[in-house]
């Protein structure tokens, strides 16, 4: 239980909205000592071994890297992706309220490593106590001498700006989020379509300009790593993982909650350690993973350590961290159809086979689930995992496709079961 | 069959711009027609052995389905979920939804099964127009007059008079429930003319008349609060009281799980159109894939008379070329606009306007005689000259039949250029279940209307009479199906109707091993497992 | 015409999840009824009229909607027929829009999310029929009915761009609701009205005679 809420929840430093308790505690260190070498920073960021937290799991240091070596044009712009929709996830907006301004120093110093000028905090617009914390924890840096130290270190003015996402679930993706950015700056609203890569935000992003893309738990590890080394932070983990994860444990279990532990904890050491196991001691039936697009974890998964490499070889994926658990007893075919009817609902429309194969999942699902289904159905729906993948500018398709695909072959007798 | 040009060197060859020989004289049309029309096909005819038309003369492979064994038995509907209703429409196309709206109107509660999806029928696919006497130097009686002529007098009188009167209000209707037609300036519906009217009669909306129909007709059905709508729910026998009299209901099986659903009402209506997916002797049709006649065979086997079995209208102007579409319709409408037929050797062979069971006959003759024109794949044809249309009225086609361009763009032909290969088709069943002036038939309890009902257009029909008969027919069914006096209902729900068919069989001799109604053709595979989920 | 020319060899592709080996120059559908392909049920005219043949297409990558009855074979292309639509979200009967006055508010109340267009361009990309499905929502959104239903005149109500539409439009319900009021409302021939009261006062005469 040592190694609970060490690095990103730390203690001492949940001090919400307020700077000078922040400051007395620690804060800002890291900001002090990068903008006397900021080049130090992307060398520690590749020696920790930190990874995309949004749910990529992709080395932050190549993102980072490909921003740097990229002239401004004539900004670089740093998203901070703070849209966290995805059922079962909710460790941003914890973040964002217990410590904003590590949030912001963590931003700041993705920014000097890159040479980026300008800040886009880009949040959920639902989550509203997260949103006034940050607004306020922004507003205490505006025009103070933090900022102004990163802006001489970088020889240009830092503008640090909050934009409200359009409580569009796929908003999230980055270059949908970039889209809706776009609009709001200009003034001119633009709906959140993902666009087609290449180009790459790195190249081509804000406005046609260099962007970079992380996620607010991605860049809150960012101050600690400066302060205590690249080590350090790589010997949080466990295996194959470094620093520490924030997952959202939520379902059948009986501590529900937000979880830093270290990065390749097992499914067994989440749930029944951490999370006081089932509810009414029932066995566990299977795990949604975050969220909840990814292959399906079961029983036989619970030795596994929950990192990005252990979980790939596995053929499954950590995602955002989210933990949906679930135990016996539990309707599998309802449980998929309920998110296939969330993502078919979050389709944004621009690529049909995406919106038309979503809405078909969602719909036999549905017919399936209430007892209208056939085998014609299921041959459909198997027909559609094998067609869809890839079909779509983004991977909202490919997220739908794997969740069904793995609950086909788990559950297969619950489906057969609920054919008429 | 002599072997004429081959349809590279036809093509080669035609110009639009050829000198054209004078048309020869057509002496003698009924020895055209006895010689060269299907219907008088050596081999294709019986006589009927069982039922009301026993003696009866019937196209051989309709006869084999009028007399075959049913596909249920009583056991089939043990567990079978019960529906009642007041009327029940069987079929969702023209006829059918109008049946379903003038019943609904009339304040019944109406259920319309149809075995493919609402609106799959013959009549999207309905291009030329709908036929009423509406303009100042017209009327219903030369409307009638035309209608008993081209149907060489075999029609009803009743049944005639009694639709070509609906005319104007039938399209007054169709207009109520939002469908557009053609206007000319001034705001006057359009009119043309076509193969044997003696007055511009036909109303459309440029080629697309019947999916303009279809589309605002299956729209209202769907809104009507009264009306209940079973898709993929084909009908598999109906259903008699228990001395097998009278019509009190139907078993409705479902496409999408082979389940058995029992409807009990007071009047059913039969609107199953057509059934040119059997390919009567051999020929390619112009109809959609559920035109299996399975209402004709429903009926017979219920004990109601049926007429003119021997007479199916062939459309001259089916395509031949690509294959795909092989026996799609070419709307009469473009030889209404003046579109000439020549054959293989470039040269016009009959009045193109003449009854569609001359023009088709002329045609066989042409290309039995080797004057037609073949493909590589085995079909033959005659040239319908659309590039000398074109010529004439530039931009024509493109204004006034968009359908068949679109439809033949997509494989790279351009009627405006190339002429169009066509050749007869199975188009129309003639005759059907007798009916009076309320689509009431022989059977208390049973109405029909469309084209599975006969009487109306003789031994053959003239383009646009099919879109007022569905409608003209299916709103005084619905109507008269809505309010037709009622008892308390039958003490039972039998299938007494059939173990009388089965008798007559075995007592005719006849085996008991084919069974109707088809459903669907054999070749679309679904026919296979069709009750099996 | 086009060339002519067979080819002897069979081309070979997926069908609802079955391998199926075709003629070129088939379509889906064929191709579907030549390898046995069990329950396509959702066919209808063969010709591009009826809309119920509603396929998903993937060729190569690229995966689409079309028309089966339209769409022709090509080696290593996956077919699926989808399933029928479902039932109509929308509700309206002409005869309860009594006053074309208030038209566009009407529209409006039955098809509140027709303002929502959000432009992803989804239904354009899914109609078989190349209607710019877009902007004739648009001009019904504008209450320029007759415009609307003219951009829909080919519509042969397959229904793929309610299928395509985020935000729940029903693009093809709002053409033919365009089109139907435009005759509703508005086609009031001269030449069927005078045969109309001609056919009234023949009735009229008849009735008084003894």
């Amino acid at each position: 239980m040592e190694t609970l809420n060490r690095n990103l929840l730390h203690p001492q430093q949940r001090v919400g909205e307020n700077m000078p308790r922040w400051l007395q505690a620690g804060g800002s260190e890291a900001l002090r000592g990068a903008v006397k070498d900021t080049s130090a920073l992307l060398p520690a960021i590749k020696e920790a071994d930190l990874r995309g937290l949004g749910g990529s799991g992709f080395p932050v240091w190549r993102k980072w890297e490909a921003v740097a070596k990229e002239a401004a044009s004539p900004d670089k712009y740093l998203v901070c992706n703070g849209n966290e929709d995805e059922p079962g996830t909710f460790k941003d907006r914890l973040l964002l309220e217990e410590t904003p301004h590590q949030i912001i120093e963590g931003a700041l110093l993705g920014a000097l490593a890159c040479g980026i000028n300008r800040i886009v905090f880009y949040i959920n617009p639902d989550l509203t106590r997260s949103l006034a914390a940050l607004k306020s924890a922004l507003g205490q840096w505006q025009d103070g001498e933090l900022l102004k130290l990163a802006s001489d270190a970088l020889g240009k003015q830092i503008k640090m700006e909050l934009v409200p996402g359009s409580s569009h679930y796929i908003g999230g993706e980055e270059t949908a989020a970039m889209e809706w950015i776009e609009g709001q700056l200009s003034g001119k609203a633009k709906f959140p379509f993902p666009r087609g890569k290449p180009p790459y935000p790195a190249q081509c992003g804000i406005f046609g300009c260099p962007t970079l893309i992380n996620n607010i738990e991605t860049l809150a590890h960012v101050p600690a790593i400066m302060r205590n080394g690249a080590e350090w932070f790589r010997n949080l983990g466990i295996g194959h993982g470094a620093g520490t994860k924030l997952y959202s444990l939520s379902g059948d279990v009986l501590h529900p909650g937000v979880y830093e532990l270290p990065m390749g904890t097992t499914l067994r050491d989440l749930i029944y350690v951490h999370g006081g196991g089932l509810l009414s001691g029932k066995p566990l039936k299977a795990v949604f993973t975050g969220g909840p697009s990814n292959t399906l974890l079961t029983p036989d998964d619970l030795d596994v350590n929950m990192d990005f490499e252990s979980l790939r070889e596995r053929g499954a994926s950590l995602g955002t961290g989210a933990m949906i658990v679930v135990s016996e007893g539990t309707g599998m075919v309802k449980r998929v159809a309920e998110y296939a009817r969330f993502f078919a609902h979050s389709s944004c429309g621009q690529c049909p086979p995406c919106k038309t194969g979503t809405a078909t999942i969602s719909r036999l699902l549905d017919r399936i689930d209430t007892g209208c289904g056939t085998a014609a159905d299921m041959a459909t729906l198997e027909s559609l995992c094998r067609m869809l993948p890839g079909s779509g500018r983004c991977h909202l398709v490919n997220g739908v496709a794997q969740l069904l695909d793995s609950s086909f072959r788990h559950f297969r007798n619950e489906y057969e079961q609920a054919l008429k | 069959m002599k072997r004429g040009l081959s349809l590279q060197a036809a093509l080669a060859a035609y110009r639009p711009d050829t000198e054209l020989a004078p048309l020869p004289e057509l002496n003698d049309p009924d020895t055209l027609l006895n010689e060269h029309h299907p219907d008088h096909l050596r081999g294709s005819m019986t006589k009927l052995t069982i039922g009301p038309n026993a003696g009866a003369d019937c196209q051989r492979e309709l006869a084999d389905l009028l007399q075959a064994e049913a596909f249920i038995d009583e056991a089939d509907l043990a567990g079978a979920q019960v529906t009642d209703t007041d009327v029940l429409v069987i079929g969702g196309g023209g006829a059918g939804c109008a049946a379903a709206l003038a019943a609904a109107e009339s304040g019944a509660r109406v259920l319309l099964a149809t075995k493919l999806r609402l609106g799959d029928s013959n009549t999207v696919m309905a291009e030329g127009g709908i036929q009423a006497a509406i303009e100042p130097d017209d009327s219903a009686q030369q409307h009638m007059q035309d209608t008993l002529r081209a149907g060489h007098h075999a029609g009803d009188p009743a049944l005639v008079a009694a639709m070509v009167g609906d005319g104007p209000e039938v399209i007054r209707w169709l207009i109520h429930q939002g469908m557009q037609f053609d206007q000319t300036a001034s705001g006057d519906l359009r009119t043309r003319r076509a193969g044997g009217m003696t007055a511009p009669r036909i109303v459309h909306c440029r080629d697309y008349t019947g999916l303009e129909m279809m589309r605002v007709l299956r729209e209202a059905v769907k809104q009507h609060r009264g009306i209940e709508v079973w898709d993929q729910s084909p009908v598999v026998e109906l259903l008699s009281n228990e001395r097998g009299q009278k019509c009190v209901g139907a078993v409705l099986a479902s496409l999408s799980d082979g389940s058995m659903r029992i409807v009990r009402t007071r009047s059913v209506i039969l609107a199953t159109g057509g059934l040119g997916r059997l390919h009567l002797n051999g020929f390619p049709t112009s109809n959609h894939i559920g035109a299996t006649g399975d209402g004709l065979v429903l009926a017979y086997r219920m004990g109601a008379h049926l007429c003119d079995l021997d007479s199916f209208q062939y459309h001259p102007t089916g395509l031949v070329h690509p294959p795909h579409l092989s026996g799609k319709l070419v709307t009469e409408g473009v030889r209404a606009a003046g579109a000439l037929l020549l054959n293989g050797q470039g040269q016009r062979f009959v009045d193109e306007l003449q009854p569609r069971d001359i023009v088709c006959a002329a045609i066989i003759r042409e290309c039995r005689e080797g004057r037609g024109i073949h493909t590589d794949n085995g079909g033959v044809g005659v040239w319908l000259d659309t590039p000398r249309l074109e010529c004439s009225q530039p931009g024509m086609l493109e204004q006034q039949f968009p359908k068949l361009l679109a439809r033949t763009h997509h494989v790279g032909i351009d009627p405006r250029r190339e002429p169009i290969l066509v050749y007869p088709t199975l188009h129309y069943q003639n005759g059907g279940i007798v009916i009076d002036v309320n689509g009431t038939t022989s059977v208390p309890g049973l109405y029909a209307a469309g084209e599975v009902a006969g009487g109306i257009h003789g031994r053959n029909r003239i383009m646009g009479n099919a879109l007022l008969d569905i409608i003209g027919f299916g709103r005084r069914a619905g109507r008269a199906a809505a309010l037709a006096e009622h008892d308390r209902g039958p003490k039972k729900i039998t299938l007494e109707h059939v173990n009388r068919a089965r008798r007559a069989l075995t007592l005719a001799g006849l085996p008991l091993t084919q069974r109707a109604p088809q459903i669907l053709p054999a070749y679309t595979a679904v026919g296979k497992d069709i009750w099996k989920p | 015409m086009t060339d002519n020319v067979r080819h002897p060899a069979s081309v070979e592709l997926l069908i609802n999840g079955i391998t199926v080996h075709a003629e070129p120059q088939m379509t889906i559908v064929e191709a579907a009824w030549a390898g046995s392909v069990p329950r396509v049920t959702g066919v209808g005219c063969l010709e591009g009229v009826c809309g119920s043949c509603r396929i998903l297409v993937k060729k190569g990558k690229e995966v689409n909607v079309a028309l089966a009855c339209e769409t022709f074979v090509e080696a290593g292309m996956e077919a699926l027929f989808l399933p029928a639509p479902g039932t109509d979200r929308h509700q309206y009967e002409l005869t309860e829009l009594a006053d074309g006055w208030d038209i566009q508010a009407r529209f409006h109340e039955i098809f509140p999310e027709a303002s929502r267009c959000r432009h992803c361009n989804g239904c354009v990309q899914s109609c078989p029929k190349g209607i710019v499905v877009e902007d004739g929502v648009a001009l019904a959104a504008a209450g320029r009915f007759r415009e609307a239903g003219e951009a829909f005149f080919e519509c042969v109500m397959c229904e793929l761009c309610d299928n395509a539409c985020p935000e729940n439009i029903a693009p093809a319900h709002v053409g033919l609701f365009s089109r139907r009021i435009t005759a509703f409302f508005h086609l009031r021939p001269p030449n069927l009205i005078h045969k109309l009261e001609e056919i009234r006062k023949e009735q009229a005469a008849k009735k008084d005679l003894p």
